[in-house]
């Protein structure tokens, strides 16, 4: 009986507690609508706490995987008695890892051959997480304060545009990427030079607004940025367009496939924006 | 220093599941902070798991570059969906334990699509779909670790006797 009048008073504690709790949530994101800007402490706070943590481990899991691939699997390949199967592995291991390299090598020149066309001073960043959950539309880099990095710096690949900076702190920054629902670039057509305004929508997928229904849009199109959104520089490549339906307004409904893979992205730079 | 304890502990779920999400996918439809808050509404307090909850909410949205209130929302509901229903059902049963996780953690991704919808901000169409998977996969990883937690309880009870 004592153990049921416990159980009870615990249930009836749990209800008047978790209102109040509710009702601070619901404040806290009403007062973000009013203020944006305010919360921005609070994740500062949160960002520079977890910067070691996350620095930290992306150092022990690089180290554990080059543990893995020059000490230990080395070790069990000499363990092999034949020869021939021996050398047979080993070039076979030498050739991926050369083959890694070469794509790496790759990546990195594409990387650089987008740097050259920009005036604006760029740095070099690896991406060392993401944020939890299958809706994955931030991203952490190993670059921040101390390399020059502030708010809003566009985010590049070799491929076209990632993202921004949201929240920079002294070695690591926070990029939001194209695909978040709260991201939209000014944009324009390769072709056209139509203007436009591309958000994130969640998904794999973007969705280009404020394209007028006269347009000429095709499957295949590319979309660039238009530098009207006085984050990104112009002419950057951001996507290609995959479906174009007559919206039942005035404006096409059109989604936009990222020209980068930001699920597998690896190196970026950040573009050094002038002040 | 209890409540230092709570934060620690959500703070380090969230890093964790940062980490492990960035190596292996399969660690992006498993909800680490859920499980967190189900092992203090189910073996510690219903009451410090709705805190756990609404905290842990708060530094994933942090972490996740959101509005912070959405998670916060989401979590403080999980963990009192969890903390009410562990005791009324008959959860020495293991599809009623999955049961109640999974619900409480689609509850809490369908609170946070309800609060997207009325803050009119763009949601996937395959966020409800990821939620429910999510939830089966957690659900089953959450019963998986209490199952061995107590196993490892009885045992050392056993031995103690």
């Amino acid at each position: 009986m004592p153990s049921n009048v416990s159980s009870k008073k615990n249930r009836e504690r749990a209800v008047v507690v978790i209102i109040p709790l509710l009702v601070f949530q619901l404040a806290l994101l009403s007062f973000q609508i009013q203020n944006p800007d305010g919360i921005t402490p609070i994740k500062m706070v949160v960002l520079a706490i977890q910067a070691p943590v996350v620095h930290i481990s992306s150092i022990i899991t690089d180290g554990i995987g080059n543990l893995w691939s020059n000490y230990v699997w080395l070790v069990g390949a000499r363990a092999e008695n034949e020869q021939l199967r021996e050398t047979v592995r080993r070039l076979s291991r030498l050739n991926s890892s050369y083959e890694q390299i070469k794509q790496e090598n790759t990546r990195l020149n594409r990387l650089l051959s987008m740097k050259d066309r920009f005036p604006n001073r760029t740095v070099g960043a690896r991406v060392i997480a993401r944020t939890p959950g299958f809706l994955s539309n931030v991203l952490y880099i190993n670059r921040g304060l101390k390399d020059g990095l502030r708010t809003d710096f566009p985010v590049i690949s070799g491929d076209g545009i990632i993202g921004r900076t949201i929240l920079v702190t002294g070695n690591q920054s926070q990029v939001q990427l194209i695909t978040n629902p709260d991201a939209s670039i000014g944009v324009m057509m390769e072709n056209t030079r139509t203007l436009g305004v591309l958000s994130g929508s969640g998904d794999s997928l973007l969705d280009l607004n404020y394209i007028s229904n006269t347009e000429q849009i095709n499957p295949g199109d590319v979309v660039l940025s238009s530098g009207f959104d006085t984050i990104f520089p112009k002419g950057f490549r951001i996507g290609t367009v995959v479906d174009c339906r007559k919206g039942e307004g005035v404006f096409y409904q059109i989604k936009v496939e990222p020209a980068v893979d930001l699920y597998h992205v690896e190196e970026v730079s950040v573009i050094l924006m002038e002040p | 220093m209890k409540y230092l304890f709570l934060a620690l502990s959500s703070f380090l779920a969230i890093t964790a599941q940062m980490i492990a999400g960035n190596n292996f996918f399969i660690f992006n439809f498993l909800d680490l902070s859920l499980i967190l808050i189900a092992y203090w509404a189910i073996y510690r307090s219903r009451t410090q798991a709705l805190f756990v909850g609404s905290l842990t909410g708060l530094l994933l949205d942090a972490a996740m570059g959101w509005p912070l209130g959405y998670n916060g929302f989401g979590k403080t509901l999980a963990a009192f969906i969890i903390g009410q229903s562990w005791k009324r059902f008959n959860t020495r049963e293991s599809w009623v334990q999955f049961a109640i996780i999974a619900v409480s953690s689609l509850a809490s991704s369908v609170s946070m699509f309800g609060l997207f919808w009325i803050m009119q901000r763009t949601t996937s169409r395959i966020f409800l779909g990821a939620s429910l998977v999510q939830a089966l996969v957690t659900a089953f990883i959450t019963i998986v670790i209490f199952t061995l937690m107590e196993t490892y309880r009885h045992n050392q009870a056993d031995k103690a006797h």
